[in-house]
């Protein structure tokens, strides 16, 4: 309904129409986060055949999928728990239930980030002293710009972030971000699952 | 490039062309700022909003269903991540103060004083509650109709429609007491 | 009992062993005031008998970021006040793993009350998982009453942690795809309550 008071409304929609520019640097900003995330390619057979799927290990990454069986071995009756992906190529964070052992016992997670550009790629958190030279979170690139390691966390819910050539801090882009932001570089957030 | 639709480049960048992502981010970055900010109230969050929308519109383009539409799809992505960091800062209890001395230094003799006025309409747009300063804006600024409106935030017509009103009503009631003087 | 006074023994070694490895690393990543001052509030931790290691990981994060010395024990001190909070909403039994997840509950919203209903709810089970549960749903703008509500639904069915775990990945799966996170929340957390539900016994 029409009336004197919605001059006024329309000069508040008017102001509020006016233009907004980001920042300069947020193109490069943007790119730079995309550009670590895996490209995209329509499928060819060679692409379906080198493309990671539902676990994040592909086809030609014998030593990492041997490191994977390695572990499903070990599980006596349990899934292994997958992290849902609808683009076969996205990093994945899954979280392999390692043994049947007691609940709170800590399970091993696979971190995979995606940065061909990159030298070194380690992971860090509240798990190991946000240390980004700690030797057990030092991710290997098993080609294709496929960083990944596999870790020990401890049941619950963490804040990590990917370290990229010790100094740039990458949020996982699939995960969730993590709640708080004490220091003005975000994290993500990952929950651990024991096994029953 | 530049010229092509969104769905060429939508296309270009699901056959591996990264670069071509730059096109949809230079084409769609400050239309869509205006949206981030007005809905929280800040540069920093608004950027940090936009730049995850993108992001998350990189990652799932093979799933954009109509990339002749993938405008609209990236402005779904923004609104719900807009949502999220609005809740979140909340929840953190980062809400905007209102300075009511800065309140008077700033009461304007008429709406032609831009930026005071500007400041003003901000200030009561961060009074409204989260939903209703969504809707206004949908409805108001980024001129969508109530079933786009509907499509695009998951909530009915109807409610949508009440957001708006109440909202209209607390504009004009907080906006009516800074120029009655 | 000689045994157990070694395993005893072995366990104060390690804890103290740990305990002096963090106290080292801090004091190679901190300036001198900042360590003083975060090792004074990790002595407070000790002293409550509360874990420290939350500490130690906020004081490192912030010097793995390269914040300053009051930033750092600014977020340091907030946190040893949440891990107060968790303790009282979740009582003196409480593990180290339950107060570290109840901590990031509390820093996503919720209240020390919903921590109380959550450990009521949990009886003797560990809450370690459901509250990162609560957590995750939180963070993916779920208002907090109704996260809560949906946790509580799920531990008073029975729902245990495995398959806590796995309405946490749908709910996370539907949000990606677009759907309003709090109906994808109701809906998996109706199913999960559902599959929970004891089947009707045959006839004989």
């Amino acid at each position: 309904m029409l009336d004197d008071n919605d001059g006024r409304i329309e000069q508040i929609a008017h102001e509020l129409k006016r233009a907004e520019r980001v920042s300069s640097s947020f193109d490069a900003r943007v790119m730079r986060a995309v550009r670590s995330l895996p490209r995209h390619a329509r499928l060819t057979l060679w692409s379906r055949l080198t493309t990671p799927r539902r676990i994040s290990v592909t086809p030609l990454s014998w030593g990492l999928l041997a490191a994977s069986l390695l572990i499903i071995a070990l599980a006596t009756t349990r899934a292994v728990l997958v992290e849902e992906s609808t683009n076969p190529a996205k990093p994945i964070t899954t979280a392999l239930f390692a043994a049947p052992s007691k609940k709170q016992t800590p399970q091993a997670v696979q971190f995979v980030l995606v940065a061909p550009d990159a030298k070194k790629v380690a992971v860090v958190g509240d798990f190991n002293g946000w240390d980004p030279k700690h030797a057990g979170y030092q991710a290997h690139h098993s080609g294709g710009g496929v960083w990944s390691v596999t870790a020990s966390l401890p049941v619950g819910h963490h804040r990590y972030s990917f370290v990229v050539d010790d100094s740039l801090w990458v949020a996982d882009p699939i995960a969730p971000r993590a709640v708080d932001n004490d220091f003005g570089v975000t994290n993500s957030a990952i929950i651990v699952s024991a096994q029953e | 490039m530049e010229g092509s639709s969104d769905a060429l480049i939508v296309d270009r960048v699901l056959r591996g062309d990264v670069e071509a992502f730059r096109v949809l981010v230079e084409r769609y970055r400050d239309r869509y700022a205006r949206y981030a900010l007005h809905m929280l109230g800040n540069r920093e969050d608004a950027e940090e909003a936009l730049q995850d929308a993108f992001t998350r519109a990189y990652r799932s383009l093979d799933r954009c269903e109509d990339p002749d539409r993938f405008a609209a799809w990236l402005f779904r992505i923004l609104v719900n991540r807009c949502r999220t960091m609005g809740a979140r800062r909340g929840r953190r209890g980062r809400t905007f103060v209102v300075d009511d001395g800065a309140l008077l230094a700033a009461a304007v003799d008429h709406p032609s004083d831009r930026g005071a006025w500007r400041e003003e309409i901000e200030r009561a747009l961060r009074q409204l509650r989260p939903e209703q300063r969504e809707a206004f804006l949908l409805k108001y600024v980024e001129d969508l109709g109530y079933d786009e409106m509907s499509r695009l935030t998951g909530v009915g017509v109807s409610a949508l429609k009440m957001r708006v009103m109440r909202a209209c009503d607390r504009l004009r009631e907080l906006l009516s007491e800074v120029h009655s003087a | 009992m000689h045994v157990a006074r070694c395993a005893v023994g072995a366990i104060a070694l390690i804890t103290s062993t740990a305990f002096a490895q963090d106290t080292s690393t801090l004091a190679s990543r901190l300036d001198k005031p900042t360590y003083i001052a975060v090792t004074a509030i990790v002595d407070s931790a000790r002293i409550a008998k509360m874990p420290t290691k939350p500490l130690f990981d906020k004081a490192l994060e912030g010097a793995a970021k390269g914040s300053d010395g009051p930033t750092i024990i600014g977020a340091v001190q907030q946190r040893w006040v949440r891990m107060g909070a968790a303790k009282q909403g979740l009582g003196t039994s409480t593990s180290p793993d339950e107060i570290r997840s109840a901590v990031t509950a509390l820093e996503a919203g919720a209240s020390a009350r919903d921590l109380a209903r959550i450990r009521s709810a949990g009886g003797k089970r560990s809450v370690t998982l459901p509250l990162a549960v609560l957590t995750d749903l939180i963070s993916r703008s779920i208002p907090i009453p109704t996260a809560t509500d949906l946790v509580l639904q799920l531990m008073r069915s029975g729902v245990r942690d495995g398959d806590l775990s796995t309405f946490q990945r749908n709910v996370r799966a539907d949000i990606e795809r677009g759907a309003d996170p709090t109906a994808a929340a109701t809906t998996r957390a109706r199913g999960a309550i559902r599959s929970n539900q004891p089947k009707p016994g045959r006839s004989e």
